[in-house]
């Protein structure tokens, strides 16, 4: 069932087209993440939703109402800000009822509800506190616990994490999460944060300058980007140019080694130039267990990042990374030295465009 | 080596020479002023010229009316800068500039100036205001406009106006609530310390009240002036004492939401 909809939305400002032609449903109850890079439109987006900028073209659909053209206070939206836009001159409690007392609910479900939000966030101890007495962290949940109070159809977050440390970040991020699942709210989040976008959603909207790229679970987006932008953007991903050798077989050349895809050539003609890419973990030094490519390259570099090493490795004449668990028994090749490498046919994707 | 530390205690110096100039001439004829209206009994220093200007029925009328005039221009220039300022910051950026410039004017078009054109165009048909107290009003609106429009600004600028709208907007709020309940509470401090200096100018005014014949302190005292001596000076005295006891209390209240103004900061 369509929850929230929002069809062929553009919008400009004085000429210059920031949204084009964005496209989206959203069920009840999904969490869905705008990802992109900074300026590519989601804010402007995500404020169209909740009333702040009107759509020069397009129409949003709540609950089978039109709301494309009402005003952010007649929308039934919560808004998380950057900033957490705490009220300064309210208490915890009073910033929590702000949106019930607008309703006009009765002083016992005020405190009925306050009093729930406050559990919810676990702050209780902080309710008669100001929000400069409260850490970054505790203010966004208090806004969080504002927004949700009264009950919105959807919730809308715009880079709600991004003014926190990464700790906080990260174990408010999942806090969200829960609340999001429990209550069963719609949410809409916007980041630039490929991780945190992976981690939180149900969907991912992945957006480039103004428009919209793929659209799919964390699991469809990391591993079968359709767009060279999402390759690149979501995870780091190996990309280098190839040439088609034999459609039907699924050959490639990339720079005169060949490699075997997966993928669908049959639309690409013998000679196309196409780009392929390979996610650094799909590679791993060959053993007698034998795969689809198995390619010669030499150790141009070795990075210990933790939990994973990435090898630098040179095929033919294209870069690639190759990402393996770290362990204490990992024998590393040495710098330089030749070695063979595999990876499936299914790693190789082609991309469009 | 020693010549830049001689520089600088001459310039040490000379700071000093100049700031204790400075408030002689401000306090010296204050000072004098206050010894003059001590001394309204003959060979003792008394109280008595503030006493007889406490036993003047026509100084409490008159002061009184000043300060409800004072009280009414801060009522309503409250009313018009605050939302003027607001929708300047969220909507209408562009008119920033053109509307400091006209706050600014009052600085610019002599007081008297002013009042003949008010006299002028509203002493007759269909205007025919000029006997109408709220003329007075307005008239003192215009006059501390610089002042209450560039605090309330001031204020704003302290917080995250457009922010804190969208939050009230997407809670529900209206225009009025989100002025009243966020705005306005948030930048207090700033809105006091424009009502005193408002309230400051109201007190001290002259010609407007003057020449629209509206009862007020400053010409009941220049009348008074002509007529004695010792009493006027008690009257300056008692004004100037009010005035900066206003002033005292914006430093107090200012204080008192300083942590609230830092948090809107944030
Ligand atoms: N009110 C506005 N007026 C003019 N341009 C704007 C306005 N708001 C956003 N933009 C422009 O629209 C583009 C997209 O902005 P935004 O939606 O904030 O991107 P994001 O949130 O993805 O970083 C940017 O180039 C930005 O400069
Ligand atoms: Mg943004």
């Amino acid at each position: 069932m369509t929850h929230l909809a929002l069809s062929k939305i553009s919008k400009d400002f004085g000429g210059t087209t920031v949204v084009q032609d964005f496209n989206l449903d959203v069920k009840k109850g999904e969490f869905v993440s705008f990802l992109g890079p900074s300026g590519c439109g989601k804010t402007t987006t995500l404020r169209m939703i909740a009333g702040f900028e009107m759509p020069t073209a397009g129409q949003i659909v709540m609950d089978d109402v039109d709301i494309t053209n009402q005003p952010p206070n007649q929308r039934n939206v919560g808004m998380i800000f950057q900033a957490y836009a705490l009220f300064p001159n309210m208490t915890v409690t009073q910033n929590i009822g702000f949106g019930l007392q607008i309703r006009r609910e009765s002083r016992a479900v005020i405190k009925q509800r306050t009093d729930e939000m406050l559990a919810l966030i676990n702050l209780e101890k902080h309710a008669d506190k100001y929000p400069y007495q409260l850490s970054g962290g505790q203010q966004q949940r208090v806004s969080l616990a504002r927004a949700l109070a009264v009950r919105p159809q959807v919730l809308l977050l715009d880079e709600p994490l991004s003014a926190l440390d990464a700790k906080i970040r990260v174990s408010l991020r999942s806090e969200i999460r829960a609340i999001q699942k429990t209550l069963g709210i719609t949410a809409i989040f916007v980041t630039h944060d490929q991780e945190e976008a992976l981690s939180i959603s149900d969907r991912i909207v992945v957006m480039n300058a103004g428009e919209m790229e793929q659209v799919g679970t964390p699991f469809e987006v990391y591993n079968f980007p359709q767009t060279r932008f999402v390759a690149n953007f979501v995870g780091s991903l190996n990309t280098a140019n190839a040439e088609v050798t034999d459609p039907a077989k699924g050959l490639l050349s990339v720079g005169g080694v060949q490699f075997i895809t997966a993928s669908d050539l049959a639309a690409r003609k013998k000679g196309e130039a196409v780009r392929v890419s390979i996610r650094p973990e799909r590679f791993s030094f060959l053993s007698e267990h034998k795969k689809d490519n198995a390619l010669d390259c030499v150790i141009e570099n070795i990075t210990f990042l933790g939990s994973v090493v990435r090898i630098q490795i040179k095929i033919g004449d294209s870069n690639f990374n190759m990402d393996t668990f770290n362990n204490p028994f990992l024998e590393l090749p040495k710098l330089g030295s030749k070695e063979k490498v595999t990876c499936s046919k299914e790693a190789v994707l082609v991309l469009d465009e | 080596m020693n010549q830049t530390s001689d520089k600088k205690r001459g310039g040490k110096f000379w700071a000093w020479f100049w700031m204790i100039l400075g408030i002689l001439y401000f306090f010296l004829p204050l000072v004098a002023t206050f010894l003059f209206s001590l001394r309204a009994k003959l060979g003792v220093l008394s109280f008595t010229a503030y006493q007889h200007v406490f036993n003047d029925s026509n100084f409490i009328y008159n002061f009184s009316y000043s300060v409800l005039w004072g009280v009414l221009t801060i009522i309503v220039g409250v009313l018009i800068f605050v939302p003027t300022a607001y929708l300047i910051r969220l909507k209408l950026p562009k008119f920033r500039l053109p509307v400091e410039f006209i706050t600014m004017l009052p600085f610019v078009i002599p007081a008297i100036v002013y009042v003949f054109s008010l006299v002028r165009t509203f002493s007759q048909p269909p205007l025919l205001i000029v006997n109408s107290p709220a003329l007075l009003v307005a008239g003192y609106v215009i006059l501390s406009m610089p002042y209450m429009y560039s605090a309330i600004d001031t204020g704003l600028r302290a917080i995250d106006v457009q922010t804190l709208t969208e939050a009230g907007q997407s809670l529900g709020a209206g225009w009025g609530t989100i002025l009243f309940k966020i705005i306005l509470p948030n930048i207090r401090t700033a809105i006091l310390s424009g009502a005193f200096l408002s309230f400051a100018i109201v007190i001290g005014e002259l010609i407007l009240a003057q020449y629209l014949v509206k009862p007020a302190f400053a010409p009941y005292m220049t009348y008074l002036i002509q007529q004695k001596a010792y009493e006027p000076a008690a009257m300056a005295i008692i004004s100037f004492a009010l005035t900066w006891a206003a002033m005292g209390i914006i430093q107090f209240i200012g204080r008192g939401s300083e942590q609230g103004q830092i948090a809107g900061g944030h």
